[in-house]
């Protein structure tokens, strides 16, 4: 295992603020966010032979049995049954009750009273503090009483208290743990091992030990460690994590597997094709766990409430005690200011806002999407404007073939012979055409003797009989004439944007192919859910008007903003700022990296860029645009999540506080309540894990819908149709 | 007296019901290796455990009980005296819980069951687990203190009872008859084991589940029925009879 990361829990994976816990485990460092996350790391991880964990739970159940004791006989003295002439017991019972509460104080009190000393040796008061000097005022006074002629003693709170405390520590770290089970695979990549397969042999081997090279063996179940191709063997694998993708992929030798994903029903021999860190999952695990690590600016304000509250709620008690010092006997003011101690723990309210983010950024992980910065997921909520690049973004980034127009041969004859020519290329628009006349079915035509001409295009011989394709340049060169209807179809498809192709031979141009970047089909379906949540959408672009209002039409956008430089796109972000405070821009990641970072949100769909150098705070996986309004949704629903577990918490508090200072609340009263504040509040977040998978749109008007599968994974590859062809 | 005697004998047939689970537990706590006496005083240990946490479990719910029909802050002692409407609408409550849970032990309600073990319940059975494998001489003491805490209707039931009589003292000695009712099999188990024919567990589970719905009727009764003393005595010797039947 790697060296745990400094600035989050070892157990929850939350930040850990001001209340870290420094312990060494096994031999390794680890720091926990609480107590609690220390006891159920401990009881979770540590193994069977080992008997910390188990020692920690006797502790606690010791602690519970004689604090049980206490508690027991002592509800029995409140309600007086030790009057008349039984009074007579009443000291030895206070002994019995010393002898009960002093075990139990010292068996659940140490880690908080050594936890207040480490903090205090900093300098600093924390919510422990509060517990240790409640209990020990409790159990101090209770000694005292005890040898007083009817003295009432208080063991019972003192040991209560503490039990409660511990035990909702406990179970609320038990629950934050499971909120985390979603992180889990992407907190392992590193730490995951592979079977390396040598001769014969298997053995176990760190992620980060793997080379080039290697054959590993994937179990059904386990998750595939390494980029790498199939060797051997037949399975069927989930890539959500990496590509959202949730349908399953079927997958035999010779198919690539990507790291991440989870090998479900057949065994695998795969050979790794690049060292185990370089992987994407890789990179996306480090990256999760930055994002965890950091905090939000809600959380870095709910931390300052909470160092200041503890030290206010000392003076608070304190003046409680006082005032009611004034009508009261001494105990009875003691046990108002013990509570106002107790209750006014300001746990939950530190945990509001890291709980549900992690939630949110671990739902998001599970279909593929990133968030890099916890903030971004509250700012992505209150993003009034969603602002789209075009090229790669709301297209596919690849051209497509958009029309032919022919003269004196067949549409399909121009397009054989083009693609007969493009085979041979390496060019963008190659792939484009390449892809048209296998849609079509149309063999290219064999073609000898072909020659790139860079700038130009390309060009052979067929059957001995010259044959190009490339710009009106090469045409030119070449001497080929071109007719007047096609030159002038050809003059106003340039004009509107598109990228167009001559094709000629014999001795004339023959055809004019148009090629332009068409929208995704989901773009439309996309853009209306985001308008259905109430957001307005733009479209920055630096390509030309007439590209950019074609794609805005078919996407169905109305704030069109094309010919913009990076510059100018920053200035139009800034525009919208005034008018919509938060902004969010949606890119590609590649060619509007300023303007990414310059958004309160930036969004990447799809980035091929290293992710570490990556400037989108959210990445969604490529193809992934139709998830934009689902995780729009998610990251509202965190934010809901944070103000309703932040209103509950200080709502509580304050209400708590009040009844406590009134002096309406038992001591023993307000620990439960306090413990059950936090556990209620991970109860709240942990519905953020239950939503929903992302649904993808319905692609309206377009038979490709129907397969939602397709549309995604194909990024508008094999919509290539013959319709859009021949409309064109 | 005879009341408790009658929850010792309901804990001792619904102990029947803790083989299925407990009693795993009790067999995997197994034998000590130093010996007769030590295994003795695991599952001494084990079974104290877990009567402390029935017992707390029952005085906290008679102060529970206590509070919420505190009009009258005074203890009523069970079963006799006047009871005021808080402590009617209490025993109804308790009444009707037990009923549901004794309807559980034929095979009814299993949804409630399953809500009682939720988020907690894994949780405790996962640190149970891990008491299991510990050495430690107090391991078997906080093992049965979390024991306590298990989902189980038959705690369930009896807690309502004991949260029905409305003060400490008698909520403690319910669940105090109670759990000493359910020692004879627990510990029992420690030793023979899983001897038992699983026919008998069956029916000794329609025995607890006939008890607990007598308690529970007779506790209904003592909210809705005018004059409660009475009804309560009818109700034991029906069960004298009744709990004949599927023995």
């Amino acid at each position: 295992m790697t060296p745990p990361e400094d600035r989050s829990c070892s157990h929850c994976r939350l930040p850990i603020g001001l209340r870290a816990m420094q312990r060494t485990l096994d031999g390794e460092a680890r720091a926990f966010c609480c107590y609690g996350c220390c006891i159920a790391f401990q009881v979770k991880i540590g193994r069977p032979e080992e008997s910390n964990a188990a020692w920690l739970l006797i502790r606690l159940g010791v602690g519970a049995f004689l604090s049980m004791n206490v508690m027991l006989i002592s509800l029995l003295l409140y309600v007086d049954d030790f009057s008349g002439a039984d009074a007579a017991m009443l000291p030895w019972i206070h002994l019995l009750l010393w002898l009960f509460a002093t075990p139990a104080l010292v068996i659940l009190g140490a880690p908080y009273v050594r936890e207040t000393w480490a903090h205090a040796m900093e300098g600093r008061v924390t919510s422990s503090a509060l517990v240790v000097i409640g209990v020990a005022a409790a159990y101090a006074y209770s000694i005292f009483a005890s040898f007083e002629p009817g003295g009432q003693v208080y063991f019972d709170t003192a040991t209560m208290v503490l039990m409660l405390f511990t035990v909702g520590n406990y179970l609320e770290a038990a629950g934050r743990a499971r909120a985390v089970r979603d992180l889990e695979p992407l907190l392992a990549a590193e730490n995951e091992s592979a079977t390396v397969l040598e001769g014969e042999q298997e053995t176990r081997r760190p992620v980060r030990d793997i080379r080039a090279g290697m054959l590993i063996r994937v179990r059904p179940g386990e998750r595939i460690p390494v980029d790498g191709v199939i060797v051997e063997g037949q399975s069927h694998t989930d890539e959500a994590v990496i590509t959202g993708e949730s349908r399953q992929v079927a997958k035999s030798a010779g198919h690539a597997v990507i790291a991440g994903s989870i090998n479900l029903d057949g065994p695998l021999l795969i050979q790794s094709s690049g060292p185990g860190t370089a992987t994407r999952w890789a990179q996306i695990c480090r990256s999760v766990r930055d994002a965890l690590s950091r905090r939000s600016p809600t959380q870095r304000l709910a931390d300052r409430v909470v160092g200041i509250s503890v030290p206010l709620v000392l003076i608070l008690s304190g003046l409680t005690i006082v005032y009611w010092g004034q009508s009261l006997t001494f105990d009875r003011a003691l046990l108002v200011g013990l509570a106002v101690l107790v209750v006014a723990c300001p746990c939950a309210v530190g945990l509001a806002a890291p709980m549900a983010t992690s939630l949110g950024i671990g739902r998001l992980a599970r279909s593929g999407c990133l968030v890099r910065d916890p903030g971004a997921l509250e700012a992505l909520a209150g993003t009034r404007l969603i602002a789209f690049d075009k090229t790669g973004t709301l297209t596919s980034g690849r051209s497509r073939l958009a029309g032919i127009e022919s003269e004196g041969a067949s549409h399909d004859e121009a397009l054989a012979r083009a693609a007969g020519l493009e085979r041979h290329s390496e060019h963008g628009l190659a792939r484009a055409i390449l892809d048209s006349a296998a849609a079509r079915g149309l063999e290219p035509v064999m073609t000898r003797d072909v020659r790139s001409l860079p700038g130009c295009g390309i060009r052979g011989m067929v059957d001995g009989q010259p044959v190009a394709a490339g710009n009106s340049t090469l045409m030119k060169e070449l001497g080929w004439p071109l007719g007047p209807a096609l030159s002038q179809r050809a003059r106003v498809l340039e004009a509107s944007g598109h990228s167009v192709i001559y094709v000629g031979w014999a001795d004339g141009v023959h055809a004019v192919l148009s090629l332009d970047d068409v929208a995704l089909p989901e773009a439309r379906s996309t853009i209306e859910a985001l308008r259905g949540l109430g957001l307005h959408v733009a479209l920055l672009t630096g390509d030309l008007a007439h590209a950019a209002l074609r794609v805005g039409a078919v996407a169905g956008i109305e704030d069109i903003r094309p010919s913009l430089s990076p510059e100018a796109k920053r200035a139009a972000l800034d525009r919208y700022r005034q008018d919509y405070e938060a902004v969010a821009m949606v890119g590609d990641g590649l060619n509007d990296g300023p303007a990414l970072a310059i958004a309160d949100v930036g969004i990447a769909v799809g980035s091929a860029t290293d992710l570490a150098r990556e400037t989108a705070a959210l990445v969604l996986p490529s193809g992934g645009l139709w998830m934009l309004p689902w995780v729009i949704s998610v990251a509202r629903m965190v934010r809901r999540t944070i103000l309703t577990n932040l209103m509950w918490a200080f709502g509580y508090n304050l209400v708590a506080l009040t009844l406590a200072v009134l002096g309406l609340l038992q001591p023993v009263l307000a620990a439960a309540i306090m413990a059950s504040s936090s556990i209620l509040l991970v109860v709240n977040s942990l519905r953020l894990s239950r939503l929903p998978d992302p649904v993808p749109a319905p692609v309206p008007g377009r038979p490709q819908s129907a397969e939602p599968g397709s549309v995604r994974s194909a990024a508008g590859v094999p919509l290539m149709a013959g319709p859009a062809i021949e409309s064109g | 007296m005879i009341y408790y005697l009658v929850i010792f004998a309901a804990g001792f047939a619904g102990s029947f019901h803790c083989i299925g689970m407990c009693g795993g537990f009790a067999c995997a706590l197994g034998r000590d290796p130093r010996g007769a006496a030590a295994t003795a005083e695991r599952h001494l240990l084990y079974n104290v455990g877990r009567l402390t946490t029935y017992c707390f479990l029952g005085a906290l719910a008679g102060a529970l009980g206590q509070v919420v029909s505190s009009a009258h802050s005074m203890a009523v002692p069970p079963l006799t005296g006047s009871l005021d409407a808080a402590q009617r609408i209490l025993a109804i409550v308790a009444g009707l819980l037990m009923i549901a849970m004794a309807l559980q032990f034929f095979g009814l309600f299993h949804g409630f069951h399953r809500a009682a073990i939720g988020f907690g319940g894994s949780t405790l059975a996962m640190s149970l687990r891990r008491l299991l494998a510990a050495r430690s001489r107090a391991a078997p003491v906080a093992f049965g203190v979390f024991n306590g805490f298990l989902p189980c209707p038959l705690v369930y039931a009896f807690v309502a009872q004991a949260g029905s009589t409305a003060a400490p003292l008698p909520g403690f000695l319910v669940m105090l008859a109670f759990g000493l009712g359910t020692f004879p099999a627990m510990l029992m188990m420690g030793g023979v084991g899983r001897l038992l024919a699983p026919a008998w567990r069956q029916r000794g589970v329609w025995l607890a589940g006939a008890c607990i719905l007598l308690l529970g009727l007779v506790t209904l009764g003592r909210g809705v029925l005018p004059f409660a003393a009475h009804d309560v005595h009818a109700g034991h010797a029906e069960h004298a009879s009744g709990g004949g039947e599927p023995g």
